[in-house]
């Protein structure tokens, strides 16, 4: 409760501050818009069509990219990882495109594909890819040897032995890149609407921009949109890693040492 | 670039880390024999960058598509415009630019987490506004930039600082957050001084997670610098390689992207070598206490 308080003091404070400094001209209307008419059309906003159909093409094209390259990664780093020599050799390919800015390669798309929604999801997808391979190869690769061994005695094999032996060792890897390139996406589709155009957050956000000061409080409301984007989607991810990895040993101590 | 095959570097919340160099598990003292074949065994490994070459040598020497002219082509340009030529502009702008917001996002992040750190009643009241910022997908704040910076250096050196302070700061308070109380209290039964206290206790603490932020803020920086320059920019390697595509001189636009994804390697190895030494003594303990 006091905490909740404190947090509700600070948010008060800021936006008074924001409003008292554009009021007293500190911060040129010309530059950076008021509190107070960044909020109203952010509330204008709230009921048009105009903001929901950005924030569906955003998400659309940010859920469609990320499960195409989100499910390539999660197959093609299984086959990898199970081959010692396999994952030997990718590795340093796989790292070289990793520490390879995505957005590097956002002009071929364009040029080739135009800023079309397919463009997008080549680009989401591309920039998913290789943070999400590299921790399902890890991932496959630290099964537990014991774990490994039982199943060969077993004879548990095939897609059953993926489904029900890699995969889960593999989980919580995957997770952590599934979180990371979750938000990779999101910035490629952004960026990709910022620079290719079509439709999305990003372009309002420009288009904004371009319409000159009377439409910069837009401008601030659609960047609190993209914000709050950021929030919704890391949220989901978080959640769902919580539930899905419940039974995972290291879900579980933390919830012992939490109590 | 190797890691060290079966050895979990990492635990499950961390992503693996390629380590580069020697393994703190070997022993000192090694025949010689033994370095040479194991350079070998790596250079081997790169094995499959060789076949990527030659297929794309001879794919692209057959193709007619304008967008993935021959590569013997674009190698030759290479040399032409980023060796000799005038486009080593490009390079030096961005590296400029991406080295100011860099430093500014390190030394900015560690200075506000560790004021952060010792102000605990605010901790917790700014924590969901930090969180904000670091989840807000940067890209977005480039066209606000530039109505308050306009459009040059100053604007991109900004939103590569705004944007990469975020990991680092939030790592650099969550690490110092995790200093064992106990060894605060020794230090202090032990009447030492503030400053020794942070110098001897809380830094060697929180190091290992201060560098997982700058590492994440590196990532960061590096798109930013790219993305300002796309935007809007008259500069840069990402003007240069969004210029040739728009003019379709598609042979240019090659060697910008082979460029700047040099650039991206080269800085994430740097980063990986000063990790290396600074942390050497960590990944040793740690190394040790896997051992058992």
């Amino acid at each position: 409760m006091r905490v909740l308080a404190s947090r509700l003091v600070v948010l008060a404070a800021a936006l008074g501050l924001w409003q008292v400094l554009s009021a007293t001209g500190v911060l040129r209307s010309d530059e950076f818009p008021s509190m107070t008419s960044t909020m109203h059309a952010l509330w204008d906003q709230l009921t048009t069509a105009q903001l929901w159909s950005a924030v569906r093409d955003t998400v659309a094209s940010w859920a469609i990219g990320l499960l195409i390259g989100g499910g390539s990664a999660i197959i093609v780093g299984s086959l990898i990882g199970l081959n010692r020599f396999a994952y030997q050799s990718v590795i340093p390919v796989i790292e070289f495109f990793k520490a390879m800015p995505a957005v590097a390669i956002l002009p071929i798309v364009v040029g080739t594909l135009g800023a079309t929604l397919q463009g997008k999801y080549v680009l989401v997808a591309f920039g998913v890819f290789w943070p999400l391979v590299i921790q399902v190869i890890y991932g496959v690769r630290s099964i537990d040897p014991t774990v490994r061994d039982t199943a060969t005695v077993l004879q548990v094999r095939g897609p059953r032995r993926f489904f029900v032996v890699t995969l889960p060792s593999a989980a919580p890897f995957i997770a952590t890149g599934l979180r990371v390139s979750a938000a990779v996406g999101l910035i490629l589709s952004i960026v990709f609407e910022l620079i290719g155009g079509g439709s999305g957050v990003g372009v309002n956000i420009l288009n904004s921009e371009n319409s000159g000061p009377p439409a910069y409080p837009l401008m601030y409301a659609y960047i609190f949109v993209a914000g709050v984007l950021g929030i919704v989607l890391a949220g989901i991810f978080a959640l769902g890693e919580r539930w899905v990895l419940h039974w995972h040993e290291s879900r579980r101590n933390v919830r012992g040492a939490g109590r | 670039m190797s890691s060290p095959v079966g050895r979990n570097v990492t635990d499950a919340a961390v992503p693996p880390r390629p380590a580069v160099g020697r393994p703190a598990t070997q022993p000192r003292r090694r025949a010689r024999g033994f370095w040479l074949t194991r350079g070998l065994r790596r250079l081997a490994m790169l094995w499959l960058f060789v076949v990527i070459g030659v297929v794309w040598w001879f794919w692209s020497a057959r193709t007619t598509s304008p967008f993935f002219p021959p590569l013997k082509d674009i190698l030759h340009q290479l040399y032409d415009q980023w060796i000799v030529g005038d486009a080593k502009k490009n390079l030096a702008s961005s590296l400029q630019n991406f080295a100011f917001g860099y430093a500014i996002a390190s030394v900015g992040g560690v200075a506000v987490g560790a004021a952060l750190w010792l102000a605990r009643s605010a901790q917790e009241a700014v924590s969901p506004y930090l969180y904000f910022l670091y989840v807000l997908p940067a890209p977005v704040l480039i066209p606000a930039a530039m109505t308050i910076f306009g459009i040059g250096d100053a604007m991109k050196v900004a939103i590569i600082a705004f944007a990469a302070i975020w990991p680092t700061l939030l790592n650099t308070l969550d690490g110092m957050r995790g200093v064992d109380p106990l060894k605060l209290d020794t230090a202090h039964a032990l009447g030492l001084s503030g400053f020794r206290v942070v110098r001897s206790v809380v830094l060697p603490a929180a190091l290992p997670q201060i560098v997982a932020g700058l590492r994440n803020s590196l990532q960061v920086a590096i798109i930013l610098m790219v993305v300002s320059e796309l935007v809007a920019s008259t500069s840069g390697i990402g003007f240069f390689i969004l210029n040739a595509q728009q003019s379709f001189a598609f042979v240019d636009m090659w060697t910008g992207i082979i460029v700047l994804a040099v650039v991206g390697i080269v800085l994430n190895l740097l980063f990986v070598v000063i990790e290396n030494r600074v942390l050497f003594w960590h990944y040793g303990a740690r190394a040790t206490e896997e051992k058992g």
